[in-house]
Parts: C-alpha cells; sequence; structure tokens
C-alpha cells in the first residue's frame, strides 16, 4: 500500500533516528537509580540524586544499594528489589521525605542492571478517589456499550478517571496513517474528532516500542531534561535500556510537536489487537499534571478490556458479513452446478454476484464469452484491463481501490472502476471474474496538511506548527475492498477452478468411454465381417450344391423355390457386404492427397458403360477443380452420384446429366451431379441420406439404399457435407462440399 | 511316370466351408493331395513338428483361413515366414471378409494372394480352381523344392 499521493518521501526521519529507547536522560519528575543485580552496587543515577538523597551521584556510584536505601522503609525489600523482572514495573511502597514530598518507587530488570524509579506524588492535598471502585463503574459501562457507542464510551470513561481536558481514540489505518475516531473533552482543548494524522507523526520505532510498553507519560512538555551519570553504564560501556520506564526522556522532536499542539501533558495507552498496534487512548491536558500510579495501572487495564471489546465488535461484524456472503456464494454454486456454461449462470444471478463483493459492477471474461453485469466500463475496456491484469502476474486475486494509480487509462473509467476486485479463474487462458467499484469522492480531514509534517528551518527539523484542520478531496478510488470481500471473491474462484476441473474430468471419462465403445464397435463389426458373410456362403453354396445334383428331381415349383433361397441368401449377403463396407469407412483412416477430379469423374463413367450402352445422354460436364481428400473415397462418390443419376432418369430420352462444381462458401468447393430423372419430394429429402432408406419400391429401382448414406459419412469424413434438391418428375441434384486447402 | 504330386496344405476351422472347399477341389480334379489341418496350432504341428519330412513333402502351397481357433491364420503366416524351412511356400489367405486391416497385415507378414470367399456358389468354385490350378501346377517352386522325376 502507498501513502497518499505526493507524501513526501522525506519525513521526520530525525525522528525515526531518534534513539527513543536509550535518551540517556529522564524527566525531572523524580529520581533514577540503576544498579548491578548480581552485586547491588550503583553504576548509574540520575543527576538530580541529590533531590531525595541529600548526596551527590559521585558519592552514590559504586556503593551498595542499600547503604543508599538505609534509613527508608525499603531497606528490608533490597532482596525483592533485586528480583523484579524485565517488563513494566512493579509497585514498591512510597517514600515520604522529611521536605513533605512523596515518592512512588517503581522497579523493573534492564538487562544486568535494576532500574529504580522514585516518581513523585501529586501533592496530597485532596483524598484520593477510590479508583478501583471507579474502575468497576466504567468498566460496567464499557461493556454495556453497543458496537456503535464502544469507542466514545471509551474516551469518556478514561477522561473520567484521569480527569485530563481531552481524551481521544486514535487508530491507525493500513497504512498507519491515524484518525481520531472518537473523543470526550472540556472547553481547554478544541476537538480533533474526525483528524487524521499522518503515519510519520508516530515513526515506526515508536509504533514498535507503544506495542511493548503500553504507557507514555509528559506530566510537563516543558520539563528540562535531567541526565543521567555517568551516561553509559561503566560495566558494560553501554547506554542504559530505559523502554519500561515510566521516568523514560522523549525526543525532543516529540515535545516540539506537543508544544505547537498546545498540550503541556500528555499521556496516552496502547490498544493491542493480538500482536498488532490498533490504537492509542491518548490524553491531553491543557496545563501539566501528574497522574498517580493507581490512576495509570486503572486507565492501562482499562484499555486491554476495550481492547478486547473492539475486538469481539469486529469479530462479531466480521462473522455477520461473513456469514451473508457464504450464503450468497452457496446460492451462486447451486445457480452454476448442474449448468453447462456456469459462468452464463454466474452472470445471470446478477444481484448476489455484485453482493459477494458489494460491487457495482461485475464482468466475467474467458476465451470465448464475455458478460458485463451492472455498472461497468465498455467491452474493450473490460478486454484491455483483463489482458493488463494477465502482464502483472500470477496472483489468483488482485484487488485495488485506486486502479489509475496502477494503470493510468483507468482514469477515464472512474465513474464505474476506481476499485476493481479481480480473480483469475484459468491458469492458461486471460479468463477473469472481476468486480467494479465507482470512484467516491472523500473529503479527508488531516491534523495540519500531511504534506507537511515538517517545517524546514535552520539546521534541525521541526514538525508542524499547525493543526488547524487541512482538507484534502481525494479523486480516483473507490471504498475500500474489505479482507471478508476478497476472501469471498477467492472462494468463488476456488469454486469456479472446481467446476472447470470437474468439467474437464467429466470429458476425459466422456472421451474415455467413446474411445471404448469405438472398440467394441471395431471389433464387433470385424466378427460380423468374418461370421456373418459365412451361413449366406452357406446357404448358396450348398443350394447350388443341392441343384446341380438333383437336378432332375425337382419339380418346376421345386426348381423355383430353391431359386428365391439362392437369391434371398445372396441380397442378404449383398446387404452384410454393403453395411460393413459402410461402417469400414467410419473406421478407415483419410489417406489425403491432391485428387484431380476430372481424370476421377472420366474413369467413373467408363466404368459405368454397361448402364450408359444404349441410351441417349446428354453430359454436360464442367471442368472439376481438384480437392484433397481420399481417391478411393472420392471415387465412390461420384460413381454413387452418377450411377444414380443414370438410374433415375432412365425413362427420359434424351437423358440430361450435368456435372459441375461451385465455390459458394468461403474455404469450400461443391461439386454437384444433376438429372432430369424422375426427382423426389422434398418432404423426404432426410430420408435420401439414410442407411437402407428408399423413396421407390425395390421392384422399380434396383439398389439396397445405402449409397447416398456413403457418400454423406465421406462427405463429413472430409469435414464437407452432403445435400440434395429435387421436385417430382422434374429432376434431382446432389451436391458435395469439401474443404479446399489454400495452397 | 512322375513322382507324386506334392500336397497342398489347407488351413480351414469351418467344417461347411471345408466340405465346400474340398469339393470344389475334387471338382478342379488337381492330382495333388490335399492335407486339412483345422486350427493354427495343427497347421505348425504338421509343418514343424515332423522334423524329418524332407523338404519335397512340404506343402507345394498353403491355404490359410484367417479367423482360427488357437493361433489366428496371421500368426501361423508369421510363423511360416520365420522359419528357414518354410520361408519360400507360397501361402495364400482365403477368407470371409475383406477387412482392411486383415489386408494390410497379410501382405505385411509377406502373403502371397488374399482371396474373399465369394458368396456365390459358382464364384467360389472359380476360385478354388483358379487357387490349385495356379499355385499347385504353374507355379515353380524354389530351387530345392521342386518335384522329383
Amino acid at each position: 500500500m502507498t501513502q497518499p499521493d505526493s507524501f513526501p518521501a522525506v519525513d521526520l526521519s530525525n525522528c525515526a533516528r531518534e534513539p527513543i529507547r536509550i535518551p540517556g536522560s529522564i524527566q525531572p519528575h523524580g529520581v533514577l537509580l540503576a544498579f548491578g543485580a548480581a552485586d547491588g552496587r550503583l553504576r548509574q543515577v540520575s543527576a538530580n540524586l541529590a533531590d531525595v538523597f541529600g548526596i551527590t551521584p559521585e558519592e552514590a556510584l559504586g556503593k551498595p544499594v542499600g547503604q543508599l536505601l538505609e534509613n527508608t522503609p525499603l531497606s528490608s525489600q533490597i532482596e525483592d528489589l533485586r528480583q523484579v523482572r524485565a517488563g513494566p514495573p512493579k509497585k514498591f511502597p512510597k517514600l515520604s521525605l522529611p521536605s513533605g514530598k512523596s515518592y512512588q518507587l517503581l522497579a523493573h530488570r534492564s538487562g544486568e542492571v535494576v532500574v529504580v524509579e522514585l516518581e513523585e506524588c501529586p501533592p496530597a492535598a485532596t483524598p484520593s478517589p477510590d479508583i478501583h471502585a471507579l474502575l468497576q463503574d466504567s468498566l460496567d459501562r464499557l461493556r454495556a456499550a453497543s458496537a456503535e457507542e464502544l469507542d466514545a464510551v471509551a474516551a469518556q470513561e478514561v477522561r473520567r478517571i484521569t480527569g485530563f481536558d481531552r481524551v481521544l481514540i486514535y487508530r491507525f489505518d493500513e497504512e498507519w496513517n491515524g484518525m481520531v475516531i472518537a473523543e470526550d473533552r472540556n472547553e481547554h482543548l478544541p476537538s480533533y474528532l474526525d483528524l487524521r494524522f499522518p503515519a510519520s507523526d508516530i515513526p515506526e520505532q515508536a509504533r514498535e516500542l507503544y506495542r511493548i510498553n503500553r504507557l507514555r507519560l509528559i506530566p510537563d512538555a516543558a520539563y528540562q531534561p535531567v541526565p543521567l551519570v555517568p551516561p553509559l553504564d561503566p560495566e558494560t560501556g553501554k547506554a542504559l535500556d530505559l523502554s519500561f520506564s515510566v521516568l523514560r526522556s522523549v525526543s525532543p522532536i516529540h515535545l516540539e510537536y506537543m508544544r505547537n499542539m498546545g498540550i503541556p501533558a500528555s499521556m496516552s495507552f496502547s490498544v493491542i489487537q493480538g500482536e498488532r498496534l490498533w490504537g492509542l487512548i491518548s490524553c491531553h491536558n491543557h496545563v501539566p499534571a501528574v497522574v498517580p500510579f493507581g490512576i495509570r495501572t486503572a486507565c492501562d487495564l482499562f484499555s486491554q478490556v476495550y481492547a478486547v471489546q473492539i475486538e469481539s465488535r469486529e469479530r462479531s461484524a466480521d462473522a455477520h458479513r461473513r456469514l451473508k456472503l457464504k450464503q450468497c456464494e452457496a446460492r451462486l454454486l447451486a445457480a452454476m452446478a448442474g449448468r453447462e456454461n456456469y459462468l452464463a449462470a454466474l452472470a445471470e444471478q446478477g444481484r448476489d454476484f455484485l453482493a459477494l463483493a458489494d460491487a457495482q459492477g461485475a464482468a466475467i471474461i474467458a476465451d470465448d464469452q464475455l458478460h458485463l453485469v451492472g455498472r461497468t466500463p465498455k467491452e474493450e475496456i473490460v478486454r484491455d484491463l483483463a489482458q493488463w491484469l494477465r502482464e502483472q502476474g500470477k496472483e489468483e486475486v488482485f484487488a485495488t481501490d485506486r486502479l489509475a494509480d496502477l494503470w493510468p487509462q483507468a482514469k477515464d473509467i472512474a465513474d464505474s472502476a476506481s476499485g476493481v476486485l479481480a480473480v483469475s479463474i484459468s491458469s492458461l487462458h486471460p479468463s477473469f471474474v472481476i468486480w467494479f467499484r465507482p470512484e467516491v469522492v472523500q473529503t479527508v480531514k488531516w491534523g495540519g496538511d500531511p504534506r507537511k509534517p515538517v517545517e524546514p528551518e535552520a539546521k534541525t527539523l521541526h514538525p508542524r506548527k499547525s493543526f488547524e484542520m487541512w482538507k484534502e478531496v481525494v479523486h480516483l478510488r473507490s471504498r475500500p475492498w474489505q479482507p471478508s470481500e476478497i476472501d469471498a471473491a477467492r472462494d468463488l474462484r476456488q469454486s469456479i477452478v472446481g467446476i472447470v476441473l470437474r468439467q474437464a474430468e467429466e470429458l476425459a471419462e466422456l472421451s474415455k468411454e467413446l474411445e471404448r465403445s469405438n472398440k467394441e464397435l471395431a471389433s464387433f463389426s470385424y466378427s460380423v465381417s468374418h461370421d456373418l458373410r459365412a451361413p449366406f456362403r452357406h446357404i448358396v453354396g450348398y443350394s447350388e450344391l443341392l441343384r446341380d445334383m438333383e437336378k432332375e428331381h425337382f419339380s418346376p415349383a421345386g426348381q423355383r423355390y430353391l431359386d428365391i433361397i439362392i437369391e434371398s441368401a445372396l441380397s442378404a449377403g449383398e446387404l452384410v457386404d454393403s453395411l460393413l463396407h459402410f461402417a469400414q469407412m467410419g473406421r478407415a483412416t483419410l489417406n489425403r492427397r491432391q485428387v484431380d477430379m476430372n481424370t476421377l469423374l472420366c474413369e467413373v463413367i467408363a466404368g459405368l458403360e454397361s448402364e450408359t450402352a444404349g441410351r441417349q445422354i446428354v453430359w454436360r460436364i464442367a471442368d472439376l477443380p481438384p480437392v484433397e481428400g481420399d481417391a478411393v473415397m472420392l471415387r465412390m462418390v461420384l460413381q454413387n452420384l452418377v450411377s444414380n443419376a443414370l438410374k433415375y432418369s432412365r425413362q427420359r430420352h434424351p437423358a440430361v446429366i450435368e456435372i459441375g462444381a461451385e465455390k459458394k462458401e468461403p474455404g469450400m468447393i461443391t461439386y454437384f451431379v444433376r438429372d432430369n430423372g424422375i426427382g423426389f419430394d422434398m418432404a423426404y429429402v432426410d430420408k435420401l441420406f439414410g442407411v437402407f432408406q428408399r423413396l421407390h419400391r425395390a421392384e422399380e429401382y434396383e439398389g439396397i439404399g445405402i449409397g447416398l448414406a456413403n457418400v454423406r459419412r465421406v462427405a463429413e469424413r472430409h469435414g464437407g457435407r452432403a445435400w440434395a434438391e429435387g421436385e417430382p418428375g422434374k429432376g434431382a441434384s446432389f451436391y458435395v462440399s469439401l474443404p479446399v486447402t489454400e495452397p | 511316370m512322375s513322382a507324386p504330386l506334392k500336397p497342398i496344405l489347407l488351413v480351414e476351422d469351418n467344417p461347411l466351408d471345408l466340405e465346400l472347399t474340398l469339393s470344389a477341389f475334387e471338382k478342379c480334379k488337381l492330382g495333388n493331395d490335399v492335407t486339412v489341418a483345422r486350427d493354427g496350432a495343427e497347421a505348425l504341428d504338421y509343418l514343424f513338428l515332423e522334423e524329418e519330412r524332407p523338404l519335397h513333402e512340404m506343402p507345394v502351397v498353403i491355404i490359410l483361413d484367417i479367423k482360427l481357433p488357437k493361433l489366428d491364420g496371421l500368426e501361423v503366416l508369421e510363423k511360416i515366414r520365420q522359419h528357414p524351412k518354410t520361408r519360400y511356400i507360397p501361402v495364400v489367405m482365403l477368407t470371409s471378409s475383406r477387412e482392411e486391416e486383415d489386408l494390410v497385415r497379410s501382405y505385411k507378414l509377406g502373403v502371397n494372394a488374399f482371396v474373399v470367399k465369394p458368396v456365390g456358389y459358382k464364384e467360389f468354385f472359380a476360385a478354388i480352381y483358379e487357387l490349385g490350378m495356379f499355385w499347385g501346377v504353374f507355379n515353380e517352386p524354389p530351387p530345392g523344392f521342386r518335384k522329383r522325376g
């Protein structure tokens, strides 16, 4: 994700480089001691040691810590001090001085030293409130708050606990910009509600520190830091890590930032969700303020409960959204299931299809189809977009709320497609399901101009001085896609890919099935060709033997019966042969080569001499262009057509037979044979090309009715077709079109 | 006085076809004996099992059906062409149908002729007659196969 446009690359990099964990100094509202956990001897102290203990750092350093704390209530707890662990400080008894000042003692481990902090307590003029009861009440109110009012209640309650002038609920976005989503304040400080702050205001290293240490406290931004003496640990030579120190001095840039905002005192608590810094509860006061340990602890506890509440709120909202999307997806799948063109089925479910990604428009683009639903760019642009998406790489899911930043062409389609969510549904073809969201022109209110987070001055950088609201109008953006919507798109993609796979499997299964049944058919017809012919041969053979042998003994009727038996068996054998021939033509491999149709026709006509002899025939033969095909099969085609023309024009004197070729459709050449014979009724044209279909009685015209079936089969096997036109008594025309391969 | 003619080996499983074929040979009045094998294995036994069968007693022509029990005609043909003793004996496929696949495989294996049994008896008779005359009488066998006398 990128930052808002024209955001400066150079931000408070000074601040980002600040050694915030090892500042080498503390704030002046307390005293710090660091002693070796092993030997108990003081290694580093804050320069203001004398304020509490009346001796200089030089006098104290190297001495056992027990000596320094002698005659205090702590002298008995030296051993406990040595045992403290790293992390948030542990509270020890207060230390009251004769001067009337009292100090809260806190200790934690940092490396091999124990850090003891004595934090000045506020004057105990007013009796401190019952912090436990107050916290209990606040937590009750927080738990009772609805999802919508949760943040506002949190701000109110923290202000009630702390008594600060203004409490902000500050939430980070994906890019670490902050936005004030709730606020509670009095008249002392202005409202920051709805303002945004650039990510550079809280640099990454600060965010990381905030993540591990939930509390920051600055009672007075005008403080003078108190250095540690000596600056480095004399044993290790390293600076003291003050990550968990409550007195830790903060970056001078941060102090300047606070002063520019007009807030002398601030305290903030991190709101952590899981491992992530979700936001901050930020408390500001218009005058310096010291916050007792108990109140801080209460606020910390409160912020942790708040974090849990937010998480459950977001989870339940997310669960609700996801449930709705799942139902939507289920309806889409039901619509797609069982439909061969499942993508068209998807497009027909317009409302659910759009709802799945809460989009205003959607497109499905696959190799041979394109469906547009709702508000989308024009078809050509969707195709361009698909091409561009394909070039972006192999990601399954692509989502952006600012397409124009990535694909400049998208500026023109902002009203339909400023945001795009796309899933790739094929790794072979540029096939996508794409959802579109239109431009939403937004006015973003920044706390100061985010483009000027720093004001260049002399040598060092300074944070901006103006936190006056600065408005930015954002164009060419859509509403961002939610993770739940992106997941729903991914799930749908998964389902589509599943359907594709299933269809491919079914297809493979089907072709296996076909292959098997083809094989079965081949072996069936092989057996038939061998076994079916034999009995007919035997009938004929033995009948003829019988006739030859017993000639004289047969009556004329017996003789006739025997002849019928022989004739019938012969024609049955012929039927079997024709059928087998027809089957063979479907199976035999095509032996394709250039065929000279003129020569072929001459041979065919010559071969039909027995049928033409003694007849009056007018041949009108045009030049036939050559074609690529199986010569044997093509010869059979001509043979059938010419022989038919001769047969059915038998009663014409003269018979006129016209043979030619024409180019009617691109890539095809059509040969025709026309006669002036008895013709046929177009009502029966479909029967002409069927196997064993005849339009005339057997005794009128000989033949078994398989010739034209063969013609059609040959045409189809060559990638062409065969058809006929005719009229009773006027003649018939038969056409065979074959594909021409351009040289 | 000429030496006895070398036999014709007829491999045919169908008894009706066998009878028709034999009666056709009878009508041809060929001098050759006709030896019958009823399946592929029997044909191979006749050709190879009796080691001492001299070359001149080998058949003058082998007439093979394709569809046979046990070993089919094409397998028998393959064995015949592999063995030096039988490599040069003319083989004629006499089969029920003109299956393109059978035709191609037969010629690949080195068949000398491929004859489809005609349905009509007269045609069938004519075919057998021509077969017997051509292969049994007119064809000159390779040297060593020559009949004595």
